[in-house]
This record gives structure tokens, C-alpha cells and sequence, in this order.
């Protein structure tokens, strides 16, 4: 037995009852002035939805018509019910109710969202991809490179027998990596580019290369680092990392925004990026690897990409965690024993 | 008793009893449910939420509650992830099939803002009363219409341009426009308030509990006075930020010049960047909301009923600066604990009144709205409530 406020659903009024349970049914006996033989109604418990139990807060019943029932009194309501809470969900409330269960969930979270992050996102990426049909890939290559052409880039200042030079020493590799002719779809453009870009070369998606000619200055003389550079972006080509980046960032986005949306969609952006950044250190090393694989089938050694890092860099930083963090390079350090490795 | 009766009516204080150390149980349980089911538990884990904060809620000592069913809002969910999943690969596949997405799911927002409306209002419950939305869907398209208006007129001209840009002779329309293009920000930023102004116009005249039927008595004056203190108030925070990023940036470089690779991204610029965004939020985002529920609630009233907003930028302002910090610092841990300090605050600055005994209040007929696909919307498209 235990006192409540039943709210009829017509009315706000509330009236005092008594609440019994007898024959699978809650009965509500109102406790008028005639007491013990007040009028009397019963709800079948199959009508009945019963509140989660909580710590704060009172306990609302719900009656299936509309009617409520309020129950001040929490501690006494859970008293009376004991454990019979509703069905379904008690064993997920049972967990709500229990630090050593939340502390569980918070750990289990951990390693879901490690889990996801480290395997299940590139894996789901790769299918995805997979499944994309590659003019898909061209359509957004072409948007980006339009993009990138107005801003950033102007027409080479390269005289054409260079880039014929350059092009053809990339053609041989390139035939010679894959002697049955299946290399991944590319075009090569030249072109010169300010500051910002400086000397650099980018892959993407539909099989664009832009090399800047700031990058074949730099690597004058040294025909076999050029070939390299060429190759890792192969490598961004090969992989589809440009596609890949695009759905890991929708999927990672996706799984921030169920955490932390309702709250602010800027905080569910961060985990993208950060993320991205990732993804983007593994897909360098992969490149990388391309890179040392078409040095070596065209006889080269991918000793040749240690001499990028010296004519680009002359002044190696120190990478502080927090830099490391923030980078979507491997660091250098990393790089340049990688290509020592692969050459021996 | 929960009602207390002076001179004027009824006085219904409203107290959040809710505590950051339950919801944030409650919160990362369904969490992890909800990512190892894919997300398919999100609409389970969204009605336990809801049911937390309304029955936390308590107006003149009655509880609110929700009465949402979760297994049709997952129906609701699966059609508008279909829908948003069609949206986001329409791009990739033509420009074409992106821009009639858009024109698409730009047609149905106003449909499923009022359908997200019905659904929440209809199932939320007061003393075993069900609130109600009376708001149309044509009400809805006309209240989106003003902020619809210049992207309308935007795409008009940008069509009509291509064309004459390309023949040789049409120079003169082709500069007029150029100038209209250029005039439409300002144009677009000063009818600004004029446009919000219309669309809360309309949110805030539909509610209805019992026979009670919501009033909005903020006039456009009103809002363009709230435009302009928050235009003085962006004056003058942004000032202060700038001076205060100016130092921050100055610090973090001498810090940090020695360990940056010469390429890697400006850690310095990022964290400045993250600094001035909570400043921000502590600042004009914590004016805008005070001012703006206090000027909303207490102007929005029913024949016997009305309220009083009482939040204030001075408590508002430590508190999102405190939720920000601490929920950054834990990596969003503390997400939780912010909620519910935010919402205790917020709605523990309202009191309702009544003129009359609120028990006498009597359920309206019908009302019901069952299609959660509103709700889903909503929540998927980011679609603000903002209740």
C-alpha cells in the first residue's frame, strides 16, 4: 500500500489515492471521506507502465487511457515495488543505478570507441570505397583541382623538355612496378604555386598529380627522389586515400555527434579532424611503402627519398606530443628510417 | 501544498531536481549502447534521456513527463537516415543530384520543424495533461518563408546572370547584378532579427495546455532592441578578446617556437582559436541566451497563464565558461554534469503564474501526434528546438 496523486488525464485535478496490488491488477482506492470503502478501480498490470527507478526526482506511473499517477514519496515507492521494475530495460537501469556498472560502460566505452577508431572506421572506409564506383572519385578530383588551379596555382615555368624528362623517368618506373599493366589511372600536371604550397606535390582523387616546381627545382640532379615523391602519391592514388578520408570523416563525425551533438556541434567536429589527421599519418606510411616498392622495381633505391627530408627540411624539429598530435606527417625521424630499411 | 496563493494567483516556482552524477550514469550507459548497436539503440537511449530531464522538471511541484514511444521514433529515425544518407551521397555522384537534394530537403524542413514540434510538445505531460502544438504546416512554410526568401532570390539571379554573362553585350545587367550581389549581405544582415522575430513569432503563439492557448507579446521593436544591445555587446567583447588572444598567442609562441617542425599546423593559432570560441560562448553566447529567454518567456503568456524569466548574464557566464573548460579538459566526460548544471540553472530562473487554480485546467480534445519522423529530423539534421 502506498499513498499517491491520481491525475485522471481529463482534468489537472489531483486526487489522493491508495495504491494496492491484487490479482494482477494495481488497484487506486480513494481515500475519501468514506475511508475503507472509498470507491475503488482497477488497471489490468498488462496497462500499467511503471517509472525507471532513479535517485532524484518522484515517481510517475503511467496508466494506458492517459491517466498518471504521481508518487512523492520515491524511497517508499521503491520499497513497495522492490525489484519488479519494468521489464525490458531494468537490467540497463539496474547498470544507471551502479557506479561499478558505470565505471564498466565508461572502460567499455574506452575500447568501443578505440576499437572503431583504430579498425573499424578504416575498415568500413575501405568497403564503402570499395563499393563507389571510381567516377565518383573523378568528379571530385576534377571539382578540387579546379578549386586548387584558381587559387593556388599558376601555369608552370618549367622548360618542356624537363617535364618531358621528369614524365617519362615516372612513366618507366611505373611500367616497371607493374609489369601486367594494372597501375592505378593518373595524369601529371606542372605547376608553379606561392608560397603557401611551396614545394610540394598532391594526389587526387580520379588520379590527378600536381607537382609544384618549386619540388623539381629543389630536387634538381636527383631524377631518382623525384620518381619517389611521384610514387608515394601513386600510393595516395592507389589506396583511394582521398575517398577514404572523405567517408572516415563523415563516419567519425557521425559517431561524435551521437556523444556530444545535442550539446554543441562544434565540440562533435573535433574528433573529426583530430582523427583525420590520424588516418592521414597512416596513409602517408602507406604511400610510403608504394613509394619504396616503385623505387625498387625501376632498379632505384629508395635511399634517394632521405635526400627530400635534407633539401626541404634543413633545419629538423624536434616533435614535442603535442606536435605529434596535431601532424598529418609521420615524423621525419620515422620517414627517413623507413626508406633506410627498405633499401637494404 | 505545491501551490502557493498571494494577492495576485497561483505562483508554480519551477525546480530542477536532477543530479549531474545520475545523468552522467545514465548517459554513458546508453552511450555505449548506442554505439555498439550501430546507433539503433539512439532513440531508446533519447527517451530515457528526455524522461530524466522532463521528470527532473518540477512546475508548482508536479513533475513533467514524456510520453514518447522509442520503438516509433526508431521507424521515424530509419526513414530520415535513409533520407539524409540520399542527401550526403547525392553530392558526391553529380553536382546536379546534390543541388536537387538540397532544393528537396530544403522544401520538407518546415514540414518536419512543425512535425518535430507536435511530437515533442503532444508527448510531454503536465499533471496528467498533455501540452499541445496548433501550429499548421502552411503556418510553418509561412513562417520560414522570410529567411527563405533571399536564397530564393539568390539562385534566381545567379541564373539569370550565367546566361547574360555569356553573351558579350549584356555588361550593364551583368554589373547591376554584381552590385545587388554585393549589397545582399547587408541587406541579408539587417533583416536578420526581422526574420527570426517571425519564425519564434510562430513557434511561440501555438503552444496550448488545456484550454490555455500561448500568446507571443514580443513586438518587432523588441527584437530589433535585443539586435542592438547584442550588437553593442559584440563591440565590446570582441575587444576585450582581442586584447586577451593578443597576450594568449604572444605566451603560446615563445612556448612552442622551438618544438614546432617548420611545417607542421600552428599548435599556437589552434589553441587560440579554441580559447577565443569558449571565450566567446562565456561571453555573447551566454548574453544572447539570458537575454533571449528572459525576453521570450516573459512575454509569452495564455489567458490565465504567464511567466517569469529571471537568468541573468552574471550566473550564466562563469557557468558555460566552468562547463566548457571542464568539459574539454575531460574530453568531453564532464558533457553530462554541464547539462544538467545548465538546465537547473536555466529553468530554475522560471516561475510560472497562474490567475486561476491550476487543477482546473481541463485536457483539450485530440491533439495526439504519433509521426516522430519529426522528431528524427530534428535530431539528424540538427534541426534547433530550442523550447
Amino acid at each position: 500500500m502506498i499513498d499517491a496523486l491520481y491525475f485522471d488525464g481529463r482534468s489537472a485535478a489531483a486526487r489522493p489515492v491508495r495504491l494496492r496490488i491484487e490479482d494482477g491488477a494495481l488497484v487506486l482506492q480513494e481515500a475519501g471521506a468514506a475511508s475503507e470503502s472509498g470507491a475503488e478501480s482497477r488497471w489490468p498490470l498488462a496497462a500499467v507502465q511503471w517509472p525507471e527507478r532513479t535517485r532524484h526526482g518522484q515517481r510517475l506511473i503511467h496508466l494506458r487511457g492517459g491517466g498518471t499517477l504521481r508518487v512523492p514519496d520515491s524511497a517508499a515507492f521503491d520499497a513497495w515495488r522492490g525489484d519488479g521494475g519494468d521489464g525490458a530495460g531494468s537490467w540497463v537501469v539496474r547498470a544507471q543505478q551502479n557506479w561499478r556498472a558505470t565505471l564498466a560502460a565508461v572502460l567499455g566505452l574506452v575500447v568501443v570507441a578505440a576499437a572503431g577508431f583504430v579498425w573499424g572506421v578504416p575498415l568500413a572506409a575501405r568497403t564503402l570505397v570499395a563499393a563507389l564506383p571510381t567516377t565518383v572519385d573523378a568528379e571530385i578530383g576534377d571539382a578540387v583541382l579546379a578549386q586548387i588551379e584558381q587559387r593556388w596555382l599558376r601555369p608552370t615555368a618549367l622548360p618542356q623538355a624537363r617535364r618531358d624528362a621528369v614524365r617519362h623517368a615516372f612513366v618507366e618506373a611505373v611500367a616497371a612496378a607493374y609489369p601486367a599493366g594494372d597501375a592505378p589511372r593518373w595524369r601529371l600536371y606542372f605547376h608553379a604555386a606561392d608560397k603557401r604550397l611551396g614545394a610540394n606535390a598532391l594526389a587526387l582523387p580520379g588520379g590527378a598529380i600536381v607537382i609544384t616546381d618549386a619540388m623539381v627545382d629543389a630536387l634538381q640532379g636527383a631524377d631518382d627522389t623525384l620518381v619517389g615523391v611521384l610514387a608515394h602519391e601513386l600510393g595516395h592514388l592507389r589506396q583511394r586515400h582521398g575517398m577514404r578520408a572523405l567517408v572516415q570523416v563523415s563516419l567519425v563525425g557521425a559517431a561524435a555527434g551521437v556523444a556530444f551533438g545535442d550539446f554543441s556541434s562544434v565540440l562533435a567536429g573535433v574528433p573529426a579532424v583530430l582523427g583525420q589527421l590520424a588516418y592521414s599519418r597512416d596513409a602517408e606510411r602507406e604511400a610510403d611503402a608504394e613509394a619504396a616498392r616503385v623505387l625498387k622495381a625501376a632498379g632505384r633505391s629508395p635511399k634517394a627519398m632521405l635526400l627530400l627530408f635534407d633539401r626541404l627540411r634543413p633545419q629538423p624539429g624536434e616533435g614535442s606530443a603535442l606536435a605529434i598530435a596535431f601532424a598529418s606527417h609521420p615524423m621525419d625521424e620515422e620517414r627517413k628510417a623507413f626508406f633506410r630499411a627498405a633499401a637494404d | 501544498m505545491d501551490a502557493t496563493t498571494p494577492q495576485s494567483g497561483y505562483r508554480l516556482p519551477i525546480r530542477f531536481v536532477g543530479s549531474g552524477s545520475e545523468y552522467f550514469r545514465i548517459w554513458i550507459v546508453n552511450l555505449l549502447l548506442t554505439l555498439v548497436t550501430l546507433g539503433l539503440y539512439y532513440p531508446f537511449a533519447k527517451v530515457r534521456r528526455l524522461r530524466y530531464f522532463h521528470g527532473a522538471t518540477e512546475v508548482g511541484g508536479d513533475p513533467l513527463s514524456f510520453h514518447g514511444d522509442p520503438w516509433k521514433m526508431l521507424r521515424g529515425y530509419l526513414l530520415v537516415a535513409a533520407l539524409v544518407v540520399a542527401y550526403s551521397l547525392a553530392g558526391w555522384f553529380s553536382p546536379a543530384a546534390g543541388a536537387i537534394a538540397f532544393v528537396a530537403v530544403a522544401a520538407l524542413w518546415p514540414a518536419l520543424w512543425q512535425l518535430s514540434l507536435k511530437f515533442r510538445l503532444a508527448n510531454t505531460g503536465w499533471r496528467g495533461l498533455r501540452f499541445g502544438f496548433t501550429g499548421s504546416r502552411g503556418g510553418a512554410y509561412l513562417a520560414w518563408l522570410p529567411l527563405a526568401l533571399p536564397g530564393v532570390l539568390f539562385g534566381a539571379l545567379v541564373l539569370l546572370l550565367a546566361p547574360a554573362q555569356r553573351g558579350a553585350a549584356a555588361a550593364e545587367p551583368a554589373v547591376a547584378g554584381i552590385l545587388l550581389i554585393a549589397a545582399l549581405p547587408l541587406v541579408m544582415l539587417l533583416a536578420l532579427p526581422a526574420q527570426l522575430w517571425w519564425l519564434k513569432r510562430y513557434q511561440q503563439r501555438h503552444y496550448r495546455l488545456g484550454g490555455e492557448k500561448s500568446r507571443f507579446e514580443v513586438g518587432l521593436g523588441a527584437a530589433y532592441g535585443l539586435a542592438l544591445r547584442l550588437f553593442g555587446m559584440s563591440m565590446l567583447f570582441g575587444l576585450l578578446l582581442a586584447i586577451g588572444v593578443a597576450l594568449f598567442t604572444t605566451l603560446l609562441r615563445g612556448a612552442f617556437e622551438t618544438h614546432q617542425p617548420p611545417d607542421g599546423p600552428p599548435v599556437a593559432a589552434l589553441l587560440s582559436a579554441a580559447l577565443v570560441f569558449v571565450l566567446l560562448q562565456a561571453t555573447w553566447g551566454a548574453y544572447l541566451l539570458s537575454r533571449l529567454q528572459n525576453l521570450v518567456w516573459n512575454r509569452t503568456r495564455s489567458e490565465h497563464l504567464h511567466f517569469e524569466s529571471r537568468l541573468t548574464f552574471r550566473r550564466l557566464a562563469p557557468l558555460t565558461l566552468r562547463n566548457w573548460l571542464l568539459t574539454i579538459a575531460t574530453l568531453g566526460l564532464y558533457l553530462p554534469f554541464a547539462q544538467v548544471a545548465t538546465a537547473r540553472l536555466r529553468l530554475e530562473s522560471v516561475t510560472a503564474l497562474s490567475a486561476t487554480d491550476p487543477a482546473l485546467l481541463l485536457q483539450h480534445a485530440g491533439g495526439g501526434a504519433d509521426d516522430a519522423s519529426g522528431d528524427a529530423a530534428a535530431d539528424l539534421l540538427g534541426i534547433d528546438l530550442g523550447l
